[in-house]
């Protein structure tokens, strides 16, 4: 009995004093934030926030997240209200309070513009895809020429990670496309990965309080299960 | 033997001594106090997100602090938002407004208050102030430059004629006090948050 | 001498004797000895409910009931409310962390051949339960709103009114049309009286199996402390598995593609429902018409309501080596046939699906009488 506490206190120590990785990395693509104790690399959030902004905003919506919400990404209120008054809505620049700009008026509109091919709201992107995080990154370095046997469609592109191998939208990035403020280079594979890690958070703004209270809370319960069955066995042991 | 159901509830087995009997008691109470205290603590951390969610959301309390853009209220014309159910005016002076409302004597006006009273530091063109009369609470009129305005260029009240000069201040007439000043910040040069 | 009972009774208890009863029928009622951890189910089944119906009641105060704005009110409660996204998690992984219990529950009454003699309406309430919470689960479902559950709750109401005639007339009457505006928010009330229905038959489970409990007269110990330790044991147990669900595998069992809006211009590649719904979609759905589904999906519940006499054993007979094993292949037989009917279709899973689907029918209609005949002398 004495032993399993002095298990149990050994394990909850090496756990609580465990350092995730710190940082995102490229070779091999690793996000901060895989893992049962994965947490959100802030940096690599702006830095992907900055991407998708020059970028993927112009054509992409993401009418779940507000402005307000990059607080989350280290940002004050005077950037995040700087953010949002570059940015121009139909009423006028835009608040900390609005939602992300959604590019077209109506779907119709969109479909107009791209024949029928409408670029899918992002907001929920890495999660309604199976390892969506790996998912999005593969798409955006994964533009190649179209082999022999293959006739691409009219508008499309030959692309190895998505489902047919032919996706209609351009190869959106290119190196040194944004300067990042923190001085990483901005290869195109970089950019991927940064807004790969900026999209995961889209879809999942609370992974850093999951994992952190999920810690606690497993290490409080495997202690009141070894306290609720040991007491349930001494209660036994008392009757004959 | 057969048992009835009074026997059966077990007194602690037919042990030694008194003393390994107590001191067992004692374990076994120890054990149980830490368990149900421990139980109790997982009852209090899985109800607490259910009663904090019914807290206000994000989204309610960015609805009960609004971000106005003022960039765009040319000089000499107030921009009214609606803001919990009151009518809020956001005026940008001119500086001839401004040359003449700065050096008056507060003692001097039926509510006294200082020109730095009324608008925030570093802001001096910006007055923010709710548009009901303090008086007959009716609204106000004067945010155009083709409203009647007074003989102040200031506000106007059609009810019972008190007269507020720009930034606010009551001049005369049958109201009591200056025009309330709501609680704001101002977020950057072109943006306010009220609240 | 004036003991203590002979003073005037508290207020409460001589109105409503609410201790007495306590007294009589949990903490000083006779159990017998030597009852299993497993025995807990209902009451985890029961606690699991009353946590799923708190949960549900904080989602349903932001919660909105029409097609367009309910996968959008989902996001605000995940992303807006307070723990909104705790709450949600907590729904989610009930609603697998109840399923898993009732399975288990059924697997248990069909291993240890519980529904024999007076057992049998303690089963033909644990089929209730399932078959109400199945129908639960699947409105839950389809209120999240998200790319699949918005096609299966279309897809359901279209097939229902083509139906036609007296069953086309009942689909419609359940569904309001096959594209009505409206559908989501009575699915939303029908989810709610379906959940308050399985709180009433769990509380009649577990009071019906006190009835066929084992006898008492050797030995029993009152139920407190002995088995409201063991209760909390479970409890506690439960708890932990859950909240390893709940904060590191909180989409486990998931379609992805759900996590996306409800689009109806757009069909996702694979439509797979939960996996606790698996099973029975996979029955349903291994008929091509509609008809037909419904036809099979009957005829798969049927089969277990025919369990009591389809099983030859006699009552109070303790189940063979054979037959358990037998019941042992079936679950890994309905496992098997969940699994094939999640994965991307092709060939090899369609004729798979129809293979689990044939051993299932064969256990129950030939290999379980004959089994239990010969095994029970």
């Amino acid at each position: 009995m004495r032993r399993t506490l002095l298990v149990t206190a050994a394990l909850a120590v090496a756990l609580l004093t465990h350092q995730a990785r710190a940082e995102d990395t490229l070779n091999p693509p690793h996000w901060q934030s895989e893992g049962s104790f994965g947490s959100y690399d802030k940096a690599a959030l702006q830095r992907g926030f900055l991407v998708y902004q020059t970028v993927c905003a112009s054509c992409h919506a993401a009418g779940e997240l507000h402005y307000r919400d990059l607080d989350a990404l280290g940002f004050d209120t005077a950037q995040i209200a700087a953010i949002a008054s570059n940015v121009k809505l139909p009423t006028g620049p835009a608040t900390a309070d609005d939602r992300f700009k959604n590019p077209y008026p109506d779907p119709a509109a969109a479909a107009a513009l791209f024949g029928g091919a409408i670029p899918p709201d992002l907001s929920t992107i890495v999660s309604a895809r199976p390892n969506g995080t790996r998912y999005v990154y593969d798409l955006l370095i994964g533009y190649a020429p179209a082999p022999g046997d293959v006739t691409l469609l009219p508008s499309h592109y030959y692309n190895t990670a998505y489902p047919g191998q032919q996706i209609a939208m351009p190869p959106p990035l290119k190196d040194n496309q944004v300067s990042y403020a923190d001085g990483t280079a901005a290869t195109a594979a970089q950019e991927a990965s940064d807004v790969a890690a900026f999209l995961t958070w889209a879809s999942d703004p609370n992974l850093d309080a999951r994992k952190e209270i999920g810690l606690r809370a497993t290490l409080f319960l495997i202690f009141l299960a070894i306290l609720a069955i040991a007491t349930k066995r001494k209660i036994w042991r008392e009757s004959v | 033997m057969a048992g009835s159901g009074t026997e059966a509830l077990g007194h602690g087995g037919a042990n030694a001594a008194g003393h390994a009997e107590a001191e067992g008691a004692s374990k076994r109470d120890f054990l149980k106090i830490l368990t149900i205290a421990s139980g109790a603590v997982a009852a209090g951390a899985i109800a607490w997100p259910f009663i904090d969610a019914l807290n206000p959301t994000r989204e309610a309390e960015a609805t009960a602090r609004p971000i106005i853009n003022i960039g765009g209220i040319a000089e000499n014309t107030a921009m009214r938002v609606e803001w919990l159910g009151q009518p809020i005016y956001i005026r940008k002076l001119t500086a001839k407004q401004i040359a003449d409302n700065q050096f008056v004597v507060p003692a001097s006006l039926p509510d006294p208050a200082d020109f730095s009273d009324r608008v925030k530091p570093g802001y001096d063109s910006f007055v923010v102030v709710v548009g009901l009369n303090t008086g007959i609470a009716c609204e106000l009129e004067g945010n155009s430059p083709s409203d009647p305005r007074g003989p102040f260029d200031g506000w106007l009240c059609p009810c019972d004629g008190s007269v507020y000069d720009p930034l606010g201040r009551l001049r005369s007439g049958p109201a009591p006090k200056n025009l309330v000043i709501p609680r704001f910040t101002f977020l950057n040069d072109t943006q306010i948050q009220l609240g | 001498m004036a003991t203590p009972q002979a003073q005037t009774k508290p207020w409460l208890e001589s109105r409503l004797p609410l201790g007495a009863a306590w007294r009589a029928n949990v903490s000083h009622y006779q159990t017998a000895r030597d009852q299993p951890y497993l025995a807990t189910l209902p009451g985890l089944i029961l606690g699991a409910l009353i946590f799923l119906a708190l949960s549900g009641a904080v989602l349903s105060l932001f919660y909105v009931a029409a097609e367009g704005s309910a996968f959008h009110s989902i996001q605000f409660i995940i992303r807006s409310v307070n723990f909104g996204w705790l709450v949600q998690s907590f729904h989610t992984t009930g609603t697998t962390m109840l399923f898993a219990a009732v399975y288990l529950l059924l697997f248990r009454a069909i291993l240890g051949s519980s529904y024999k003699g007076q057992g049998d309406l303690v089963w033909f309430l644990e089929l209730k339960l399932f078959i109400i919470l199945l129908l639960t689960g699947w409105l839950g479902y389809v209120l999240a709103d998200g790319a699949t559950s918005y096609w299966s709750l279309h897809n359901a109401a279209l097939a229902g009114a083509r139906l036609g005639g007296f069953p086309g007339a009942i689909a419609d009457w359940i569904f309001g049309g096959p594209a009505g505006p409206g559908t989501l928010a009575r699915m939303a009330v029908f989810h709610v009286i379906l959940a308050l229905l399985l709180l009433a038959v769990i509380g009649a489970i577990i009071v019906a199996k006190r009835v066929v409990a084992p006898p008492v007269h050797r030995n029993p110990v009152a139920f407190h402390p002995y088995y409201t330790a063991q209760y909390f044991a479970a409890f506690v147990i439960f708890a932990l598995i859950f909240a390893i669900l709940v904060f590191f595998a909180p989409h486990l069992g998931e379609n992805h593609l759900n996590l996306a809006a409800g689009n109806p211009l757009m069909v996702p590649a694979l439509l797979t429902p939960p996996w606790y719904l698996l099973p029975i979609a996979a029955i349903g759905g291994v008929v091509p018409t509609t008809l037909g589904g419904v036809i099979a999906v009957i005829a798969g519940l049927a089969v277990l309501y025919a369990l009591p006499w389809l099983d030859r054993s006699k009552p109070g007979a303790s189940t063979g080596f054979l037959y358990k094993l037998l019941v042992f292949i079936l679950a890994l037989d309905v496992i098997a046939l969940a699994l094939a009917a999640a994965a991307p279709p092709s060939l090899v899973t369609a004729i798979l699906i129809k293979l689990f689907i044939a051993w299932y029918f064969l256990h129950f209609l030939v290999l379980t009488p004959l089994t239990s005949a010969t095994e029970s002398k």
